[in-house]
């Protein structure tokens, strides 16, 4: 089954008078588990895509579809409950909640969705673990390095067992070291929960951890990748 | 979400500008303390004036004849009371009634070698537990005994400003019953000062049967002058004493003059509170809306996550809450401080400024604070309510945050 399906997408953005075609008719599928790097220079309309596939933006023309499911007609709140459930977002500066230690943050949308609190510990000291930070579980986010930042985002991207987890640039932060690992343990997560990953990137060596690479250029995509 | 861990959420973004929170927090004490300081000063002072009036002055309950012109001090018979004795004691049977006594009231002139002065003579029941507050005033000589046929007491202010002492001899001035212009030779016998100056120079007592004589009005009285155990009891015990050719008052017709000075000076209090929590609600609306300025794309992080408007509401909410009720907290603590001290320590107004309300404001010359925990609950309960409305319109603008923009912010 599809996770993703993108039929003749476009969405423009209108700053003061100018107005920017960010995507220009975008057809795109994405299968489950699949592990999906995003290129293309900067502008050509990575991010938009991202966020249009992660219902944070509805786009002007078009169909973006989730597992089959119609999204661009939902409600905010309906948005919001399809982010929580089947979804799971890594950023570039990291975006852990500052305030709350690494387990809190990871803890964060299992409480959003009413996991039970049993469940909840085992799924956040299990998903810690995986991505080597279970050393960390009670240390905020400006008492770790950048590199332990970026995998308890990604444990926390993973905890509600999403459908799919978007990734915006989720190396360019780090240093070839810690971006490599981060990129590993996306990797051997997407193998092990069977979650698909979707990546924008620059950089040629997480590239090459991508079972498929779709190319984007001034809003479109110009190589899907689909046989690669 | 849970609630109890949105209120970690909150809490600890209070943490954060651990200054800005302290202060905002701080301007919600103050303004909850000042708040208490002001309405425990005017309540103290309203209630401590109108007491002094009720125990001096007034009464409780007043019985009258029905043709009684207080402004007159009439002396002629049809204007007393002809049976004052039999009225005194129905008054004194009633188990609320904690003393009961009658009163002659009449217009005189003091005068000595040099001077005069304006007064109203008091023919007064010695012996009436009535006038302990009185006894407990005297200054200078020896309160009065019931059968002395040439003594007065008087104000030591009045006594100071006509240069006279315990023991002197002065002249008193009068108009009697049949109208006619009388006057008497009097001995000082004491001096008294209640601390109300405006009573204290305007007041002359004598014995009660004295002022019958000097005035020619025979056994009469200008009033029976009653006090209670309860002042809540004042409307019972007035229906009770009710009858044919009498008129009875109580403290609040009485007082109606200060009454309605009351509820004027209220309602100016109230314009005074308002512009208090008024200045509040702007520092908590600003401290808010700052806070959440500030993490615009951190809200925009959580609503990525799939956290709702409403949770986001709710966070800001209880944000707003933690300050308020901290706040408040703080604030009855420095309030009440305040207001301990202004109840023992009082403010000092001086004689000339405690005489400007005349006979109708009975104020004395150092002003005290009391506590009214009525006034003190409603007024911090405005006060959470207050920040909790300020902070509606940073929670709201939190809330409906778009996601996408939220997250582009820098």
């Amino acid at each position: 089954m599809e996770a993703i399906q993108l039929e003749h997408v476009a969405k423009v953005y209108h700053i003061g008078a100018v107005e920017t075609k960010a995507l220009n008719d975008v057809n795109l599928s994405i299968a489950e588990g699949e592990f999906t790097a995003l290129v293309g220079p900067s502008g050509s309309g990575k991010t938009t895509l991202l966020q249009l596939i992660g219902c944070l933006d509805k786009p002007d023309r078009g169909t973006v579809s989730i597992q089959g499911q119609d999204v661009t007609r939902l409600s905010a709140n309906q948005r919001a409950d399809l982010r929580r459930e089947r979804i799971g977002f890594i950023f570039q500066f990291f975006a852990l909640v500052p305030v709350l230690t690494a387990y809190e943050n990871v803890e964060l949308p299992l409480l959003l969705s009413g996991v039970k609190p049993k469940e909840r510990r085992e799924r956040v000291m299990g998903l810690l673990e995986a991505v080597g930070v279970s050393h960390r579980a009670n240390h905020r986010p400006d008492q770790m390095s950048g590199g332990e930042q970026q995998r308890v985002a990604i444990a926390r991207a993973l905890a509600p067992r999403p459908v799919l987890v978007l990734a915006d640039e989720p190396t360019a932060n780090l240093d070839t070291a810690n971006g490599q690992q981060a990129i590993e343990i996306m990797r051997r997560l997407n193998e092990e929960t069977g979650t698909a990953f979707v990546y924008a990137t620059h950089d040629p060596r997480v590239v090459a951890f991508a079972q498929r690479v779709v190319k984007m250029r001034d809003g479109s995509i110009v190589d899907n990748g689909a046989n690669a | 979400m849970p609630l109890n861990k949105l209120w970690t959420l909150a809490y600890r973004d209070l943490g954060r500008n651990r200054r800005r929170s302290i202060l905002t927090l701080l301007a919600v004490a103050l303004g909850l303390a000042l708040l208490m300081l002001m309405n425990g000063y005017i309540a103290g002072v309203m209630e401590d004036t109108l007491q002094n009036s009720i125990r001096l002055r007034t009464g409780h309950v007043q019985i009258r004849a029905s043709s009684y012109e207080e402004e007159k001090l009439s002396l002629q018979a049809k204007d007393l009371l002809a049976n004052p004795d039999e009225l005194t004691a129905r008054a004194s049977a009633l188990s609320e009634v904690k003393a009961a006594a009658p009163v002659l009231w009449a217009s005189g002139i003091l005068e000595t070698l040099n001077d005069s002065a304006g007064l109203q003579i008091y023919g007064i029941d010695t012996a009436s537990p009535m006038y302990a507050p009185i006894r407990a005033a005297m200054l200078d000589g020896a309160f009065l005994a019931p059968d002395d046929r040439n003594g007065i007491l008087i104000g030591k202010p009045l006594a100071d400003s006509m240069n006279v002492g315990a023991g002197q001899k002065v002249n008193l001035a009068i108009v009697n019953s049949d109208g006619r212009p009388d006057e008497g030779i009097f001995t000082i016998r004491g001096l008294f000062a209640t601390g109300i100056p405006s009573y204290d120079q305007s007041v002359a007592f004598m014995p009660l049967s004295k002022a019958q004589a000097f005035t020619g009005t025979n056994r009469h009285a200008s009033a029976i002058f009653i006090l209670l155990n309860n002042q809540a009891d004042t409307e019972k015990v007035a229906a009770a004493l009710r009858g044919p050719d009498v008129t009875v008052l109580t403290w609040s017709d009485l007082n109606q003059v200060f009454v309605q000075a009351i509820q004027a000076g209220m309602s100016f209090y109230v314009i005074l509170d308002f512009i208090v929590m008024l200045i509040v609600a702007v520092i908590i609306a600003n401290t808010l809306l700052m806070s959440v300025f500030e993490r615009i794309r951190e809200l925009g992080i959580l609503a990525a996550l799939g956290m709702k408007g409403r949770n986001i509401l709710q966070m800001v909410l209880l944000e707003a809450a933690g300050l308020g009720l901290a706040g408040i907290v703080v604030g009855i603590v420095l309030g009440s401080a305040g207001v301990a001290y202004l109840a023992t320590a009082g403010i000092p107004i001086g004689d000339k400024i405690a005489s400007v309300g005349g006979n109708s404001m009975a104020l004395g010359t150092t002003l005290y604070a009391r506590f009214v925990p009525g006034t003190f609950a409603a007024l911090s309960l405005a006060m959470l309510l207050i920040v909790l409305l300020a902070s509606l319109y940073p929670a709201w603008y939190a809330a409906r945050l778009e996601p996408v923009e939220a997250l582009r912010a820098e």
